[in-house]
């Protein structure tokens, strides 16, 4: 039965990744609800599955329709779509499933090695300790954002001060709750993640109707000349590292990973004159690194609840809606669940790669499937998904009005995935320096006096700081 | 003509530099008054921090950078926010009226008119969206995932 379900997972991840304006983040989030019913370790290896599935299938669009079917694959566009237009898309895709599913596997088997020793190590973590990794979590945020750094870190900080709605679980005081019984529980993260990433996103399609896509034919998928293998071997796995690498690095998702896995690919290239015009390194480098990512975004995720991309973000709110606590207690208390991840991102990493050879001709087709007719439907399954989670109208209210709050944001260069992530780490960050201030006698700058506390404060400072300096020494140099 | 066009443009950067941070200060400030009137609790009971300490630190952090924002050098000119999403707004509103009607009448109207706001004329596709996706989707919760929608006129029919 589980097996089953992570094909059928696979499959629909695949056409979620396909489908212009969805991706691994947005399609997570609406079929979030659809696992409600389900037992939580197949729930858990059916969003894992979603999420693996929906990373490669951007690949999909970004050769066919130079559309990026996730934002993980703007690079995959560079090379893929020139090459399609010479007539060579069934070996574009073909080299996009077989790096991604060796970026893929590399990044599991990663996972499956140092999730349990971080949680390991995270077992000496005291409460000062988890917040100033929370504080660091929340500072990486800074680099996720489009538009600014500020903007960033303001849109995780408004999800902090959204996790903060409802009763201090504390001192049971009320707060922000405006006398409504509802809200008593805090603002649940399910209709905030489908008001953010599916009704915002319906609306700024709504921007963007004049928009036609032109479709390129696809004749037959193939697998990768033994040229081909040899050209690229080495991009493959210099990529996969770089992606597990930047996945592990909390908020860091495939994005990030893709970009700086092409340009290496480039930077170490013997034909770096052909990136951008159809080169076959190009494709493997970029889709290489964003799904090598997917894993190496649950080790922070699963070892220490500090998600490691934004669709990690959304697992993990599915995570502690099926009751399970995220961090090193996990891997000795529920070591069932962090298995049934490992697997079924394992297996979803070899089941992409045929669906992927033999069904990307079918799930072509998706991108076919018109804005009029996609994208009503994706509403009524946010709003029936919001609803069904706890059967509450006032859900359905919440995903409406973060619908349009996401909307707005995006519009003025605010990151919702900041908001999302802000909202997960909130109460944890808050429950943490509550715990310290007892332990440390309420003298919080005793924080910075502890080696790990001061450690990641450090890194906070770095991550905060880092792009600013980087710029000056730039100008300064040039 | 092109004149016209510029004051536009510059009228848009305007509201990115001192509009939104405007708005988010009044905000802040709005809600660090809430704040201000959150219960106390007793020394002994306060674990760490009075319930409205937290609340109060994210509000002035919020503060702090959105006074920062206008010096940010990244205003940028926004295209016109398109009639296409106005529409779509107001029809949201016309969902939110008719849940008071029926749940699935609601979201079938909804993404009908929608789908035909965005350009949809065939009626075959008008009917998928109105009429057969949203039996489709209450079924599927209903008799799978056992879910129970807030009754209405349609849903009383099959609720009894």
């Amino acid at each position: 039965m589980l097996l089953l379900l992570i094909v059928l997972a696979t499959l629909g991840g695949i056409l979620v990744g396909a489908l212009p304006g969805l991706n691994a983040t947005n399609g997570v989030a609406l079929l979030l609800p659809f696992t409600i019913t389900m037992e939580p370790i197949a729930a858990i290896a059916v969003l894992t599955t979603i999420y693996c599935a929906a990373t490669f299938a951007g690949a999909i669009t970004a050769i066919l329709i130079n559309t990026p079917g996730t934002s993980a694959s703007a690079t995959t566009c560079l090379d893929g779509y020139p090459l399609a237009q010479r007539g060579e898309a069934g070996r574009a895709l073909g080299m996009a499933a077989v790096s991604s599913t060796i970026g893929g596997i590399i990044s599991v088997l990663c996972l499956m090695a140092a999730a349990p020793l971080l949680a390991g190590a995270a077992y000496k973590f005291a409460p000062p300790e988890y917040f100033a990794l929370t504080v660091f979590g929340l500072s990486m945020l800074a680099s996720i954002g489009e538009e600014s750094s500020i903007k960033s870190i303001m849109s995780g900080a408004f999800g902090v001060l959204l996790a903060t709605v409802g009763i201090d679980l504390l001192t049971t005081v009320e707060r922000f709750t405006f006398g409504m019984n509802e809200l008593t529980e805090g603002i649940g993260f399910v209709p905030v993640m489908i008001g953010v990433f599916g009704i915002a996103e319906l609306l700024t399609q709504a921007g963007q109707l004049g928009i036609v896509r032109e479709r390129i034919t696809l004749r037959a998928i193939q697998l990768p000349s033994k040229a081909d293998y040899q050209k690229t071997w080495k991009a493959i796995l210099r990529s996969s590292g770089i992606g597990t690498f930047i996945g592990i690095l909390p908020a860091e998702g495939a994005t990030i990973a893709s970009m700086i896995g092409y340009n290496e690919a480039k930077r170490w290239s013997k034909t770096p004159e052909e990136f951008g015009k159809g080169s076959i390194e190009g494709i493997a480098g970029s889709e290489a690194a964003n799904n090598s990512a997917t894993g190496g975004a649950m080790v922070p995720t699963l070892a220490l609840g500090i998600p490691g991309s934004p669709t990690a973000a959304v697992i993990l709110a599915g995570l502690m809606v099926h009751g399970l606590r995220p961090g090193p207690t996990m891997f000795t208390e529920q070591s069932t669940f962090v298995f049934a991840i490992f697997w079924s991102m394992l297996l979803v990493n070899v089941l992409f790669f045929f669906v992927g050879l033999y069904g990307a001709r079918i799930f072509a087709r998706a991108t076919l499937i018109p804005l009029t007719i996609l994208w009503p439907m994706v509403f009524l399954f946010s709003m029936v998904g919001a609803y069904a989670l706890d059967q509450s109208m006032i859900d359905v209210w919440i995903a409406l009005i973060f619908g349009v709050i996401g909307y707005l944001m995006k519009r003025y260069g605010f990151s919702v995935v900041s908001l999302a992530i802000g909202l997960i780490l909130g109460g944890m960050l808050e429950k943490r320096l509550g715990q310290s201030m007892v332990m440390l006698d309420e003298q919080w700058w005793l924080i910075a006096t502890r080696p790990l506390s001061l450690f990641f404060l450090v890194l906070t400072v770095l991550a905060l700081a880092g792009p600013y300096l980087l710029r000056k020494i730039k100008s300064i140099k040039s | 003509m092109a004149h016209q066009s510029n004051s536009i443009k510059s009228g848009s950067a305007n509201v990115s530099r001192w509009v939104i941070p405007g708005l988010i200060i009044l905000f802040c400030a709005i809600a660090f008054n809430l704040t201000t009137q959150f219960d106390r609790v007793p020394e002994i009971l306060k674990r760490g921090i009075q319930p409205s300490d937290f609340p109060q630190l994210i509000l002035l952090l919020l503060i702090g950078l959105a006074c920062l924002l206008p010096f940010e050098n990244t205003q940028h000119n926004r295209p016109a926010v398109p009639p296409s999403v106005f529409i779509s707004l107001a029809l949201m509103v016309v969902f939110v009226l008719l849940t008071h009607l029926d749940f699935f009448i609601a979201l079938g109207c909804f993404s009908g008119m929608l789908s035909f706001s965005w350009g949809e004329r065939r009626l075959g596709a008008l009917l998928l969206v109105t009429l057969f996706f949203p039996t489709f989707v209450f079924f599927l919760f209903d008799l799978v995932f056992e879910v129970r929608f807030p009754r209405g006129l349609l849903t009383n029919l099959w609720y009894g």
